[in-house]
């Protein structure tokens, strides 16, 4: 038998994956990367942020595309916002020798 | 019956030229002697005729009537003295894709002119032949002549025709025609022949012309040249009638014209001290400066107007203006907060100072402070044609100065110097302050920045940048692309402080110009011993992936890494904005029309095709390093070298 534990994990990796299949899916990586690192738009990855500042910023955007929940439903949206805050830290800049100073 | 009896014929045929010549060629020399580092590319000279061959070319043969003679044999062809002509503007190169309209003039530079200044560049392609000489003029600072064929090769040349113009970049095109319909051969040179063959590309070169006679041609040069290298630069043609190009000189005795650069335009004195004077009474300068660098003078002299001031430079994409390791090199954010705004050869003033949303109502808005003035030097306004509007928004500068930045900004130093007070000097130290601490800042977030995704796959843009920067730091190296699609990761890491290690874009955005114009900037770095780096997108390597043949065929080093993001990516975001505007289009239909998939194109097989070293395609981000140093070894053996690499989409 499960432990209630190992079910809540389970369902956390599985919510994981199924926002990193919508964050494909949905095509948040064009702009901001397959990993959120950001490119032709910010980061979206490693950055502490309540769900509703998330929501605003894909509902009612600065610059990029407006997404609504006829598009993407909140349901959605937050399984995305779970696979973004998921995004494990990069490794630090003293770990990365070619991103050492000349 | 042998028909002339020109005295001219008793001499080599080359003293005769020369004498011919003399007169008008105080500045010229008309050499056949090969340039530095001819003995790489012997293989592609002609050897020059020696004494027995001279003979035979200026005796009639033994054996033939004179009817023969006059039908099988031509002696002084009008091309050989086109050869002349060229070769006085001291072309290194003359870039082509072949074709019988211009077969005399390709025989007379071969054979003739001994394949030497200019030397024949093969090119699969002239799209490709006119980007080579696009990329080349910009490191080299002057242009290569370009020969297209009647017609089908204009039309093939003229998007990196567009691309040069939009750029301001001499290249000097020579057209093959046959203007006299009676001297055709049916068919093909019926198609390869125009009535205005310089039509199709006249709406984006700067001038020019169809010569009736050897002497028009050898002034039209001259003027064809001068024209080109005159501030606004840009490409030009001279057409080559074929019945000139072939037929016997005869009677004519035409000379070279002395080539005579016209001097860059210098902006208003009055004008000058008067923006000297704003500049200096601005608490918040700010200096934009686009195509305004010709050469390393160019970024001294910004160096020195900017720490006089103390006033932030911005960088924008055309050309290398400014060190990114300065503290006063600074980003677009200094715009709103200026209240004088110089622009050095700013295509956009406009935009400047206000942006026009992407939105369903294309609102514009005004970024700049409300009462910050404009003061623009430039040549934008001393040459514009109607049809291609590449000229950008009109805006109403405070002060707009004609004139060549570069060649004004002396005395606007000058200027500048003496309007500076003793308090203001003092209050410019503060800003220096302020600029030191936000250029470290920007900085230290840059490498933040590239930090992420570093272990990813596909691999990081910053990660491609940086391991690649790792390998050719301690050489004099050049970037020969352009960085904006990879989110910019060259000028915001790698240390850019001489005027020919960026040379900005394509100019007119037209793809199909980056692998081309990296050979042809290659070309030119290959003479000062620099290793060139191409960061090539995938997309544009699709157009003319013929470029990498030419770099093999004629040994032109270059280090080139694919930034291979399985597509269009630009155009995958614009079909996204769509869809989401029209609340439709998600699951990936973007990718309808934008992906390069099912097949992956394998560039690293498209490149060893073409006979370049190549390998890949690298996922794994840990295979990088040791794959580009491979690639290097053979481009430090004087060889291209491509390494494809599947990459995260900017």
């Amino acid at each position: 038998m499960l432990s209630a534990n190992t079910i809540a994990a389970e369902e956390a990796d599985q919510a994981k994956m199924d926002g990193r299949e919508l964050y494909m899916s949905y095509q948040c990586w064009q702009c901001h990367g397959y990993e959120g690192q950001g490119g032709a738009a910010a980061r979206v990855a490693s950055k502490d942020y309540p769900f509703d500042a998330f929501a605003r910023f894909v509902r009612h955007p600065n610059m990029m595309p407006a997404y609504t929940p006829k598009l993407l439903t909140d349901d959605k949206l937050r399984l995305i916002y779970e696979f973004v805050r998921s995004i494990p830290e990069p490794p630090p800049l003293e770990d990365i020798p070619a991103l050492g100073q000349k | 019956m042998k028909k002339s009896n020109d005295k001219r014929e008793n001499l080599n045929r080359r003293e005769f030229l020369s004498s011919a010549t003399a007169a008008g060629v105080a500045a010229v020399s008309i050499t056949h002697s090969g340039p530095a580092g001819a003995e790489e590319q012997v293989e592609q000279k002609a050897a020059a005729p020696g004494e027995e061959q001279l003979a035979m070319e200026y005796e009639d043969p033994a054996g033939y009537s004179a009817d023969e003679i006059e039908n099988f044999f031509v002696k002084h062809p009008g091309s050989d003295f086109m050869v002349d002509v060229v070769q006085s503007l001291d072309f290194e190169y003359i870039t082509t894709n072949p074709g019988s309209s211009f077969r005399g003039i390709q025989e007379s530079i071969v054979n003739y002119g001994a394949n030497t200044k200019p030397e024949l560049l093969t090119c699969p392609h002239e799209e490709q032949a006119v980007a080579m000489a696009h990329g080349y003029a910009k490191v080299a600072g002057k242009p290569l002549a370009m020969l297209a064929h009647g017609t089908v090769g204009f039309q093939h040349a003229a998007m990196a025709v567009y691309n040069a113009w939009c750029d301001r970049v001499p290249v000097v095109i020579l057209g093959g025609n046959h203007a006299d319909a009676t001297e055709r051969r049916g068919g093909v040179e019926w198609a390869h022949s125009a009535q205005d063959a310089a039509a199709v590309v006249r709406d984006y070169v700067k001038w020019d012309d169809a010569p009736h006679s050897l002497q028009h041609f050898a002034e039209s040069m001259m003027r064809a040249y001068k024209i080109a290298t005159t501030p606004p630069m840009g490409p030009v043609v001279v057409m080559l009638d074929g019945h000139l190009q072939e037929s016997g000189m005869g009677e004519q005795k035409p000379r070279i014209p002395k080539m005579a650069p016209t001097l860059r335009p210098v902006g208003d004195p009055v004008a000058v001290a008067e923006a000297a004077k704003w500049l200096v009474e601005a608490e918040s300068p700010v200096i934009a400066a686009d195509r305004m660098a010709h050469d390393q003078e160019g970024m001294d002299l910004l160096v020195t107007l900017a720490e006089t001031l103390q006033a932030p430079v911005v960088n924008l994409r055309g050309r290398l203006n400014f060190p990114n390791t300065h503290h006063l090199n600074q980003g677009r954010g200094e715009f709103a907060r200026a209240d004088v705004i110089l622009g050095l050869e700013v295509n956009d003033i406009w935009g400047l100072v206000s942006t026009l949303q992407d939105r369903v109502h294309r609102t514009e808005k005004r970024n700049a402070r409300p009462d910050a003035r404009v003061v623009s030097i430039g040549v934008n306004d001393l040459y514009l044609k109607s049809n291609y509007q590449n000229f950008q928004r009109y805006y109403a500068a405070d002060l707009s100065i004609a004139g060549d930045a570069q060649a004004t900004l002396p005395s606007l130093i000058e200027a500048v110097q003496r309007e500076m007070s003793r308090a203001r000097r003092r209050a410019n130290t503060e800003r220096e302050e302020h600029f030191r601490a936000a250029h470290a800042k920007r900085h230290a977030q840059s490498l933040d920045a590239a930090r992420y995704a570093w272990n990813a796959s596909p691999v990081s843009t910053a990660r491609l940048y940086m391991e690649l920067y790792q390998l050719v730091k301690d050489r004099d190296w050049a970037m020969v692309s352009e960085d904006r699609q990879q989110s910019s990761w060259g000028r915001r890491l790698w240390p850019l402080e001489k005027t020919y290690q960026y040379i900005g874009g394509s100019g007119g955005a037209g793809i199909g110009y980056g692998a081309p114009a990296a050979v042809g900037a290659a070309l030119a770095h290959r003479a000062e011993g620099r290793l060139a780096v191409n960061i090539q997108r995938d997309g544009d390597m699709m157009f003319v992936p013929g470029a990498f043949w030419t770099a093999a065929h004629h040994r032109i080093p270059l280090l080139t890494v694919t930034h291979n993001n399985r597509g269009y990516h630009q155009e995958f975001m614009h079909l996204q904005r769509m869809a989401s505007r029209r609340q439709r289009g998600v699951d990936g239909s973007s990718r309808i029309g934008n992906a390069l998939r099912d097949p992956e194109p394998n560039l690293a097989k498209i490149a060893a095709g073409m006979g370049c070293w190549s390998e890949g395609p690298i996922t794994d981000p840990n295979e990088l390093a040791p794959a580009l140093k491979r690639a290097l070894d053979v481009v430090e053996n004087g060889e291209p070298a491509l390494v494809d690499v599947v990459c995260q989409p900017r």
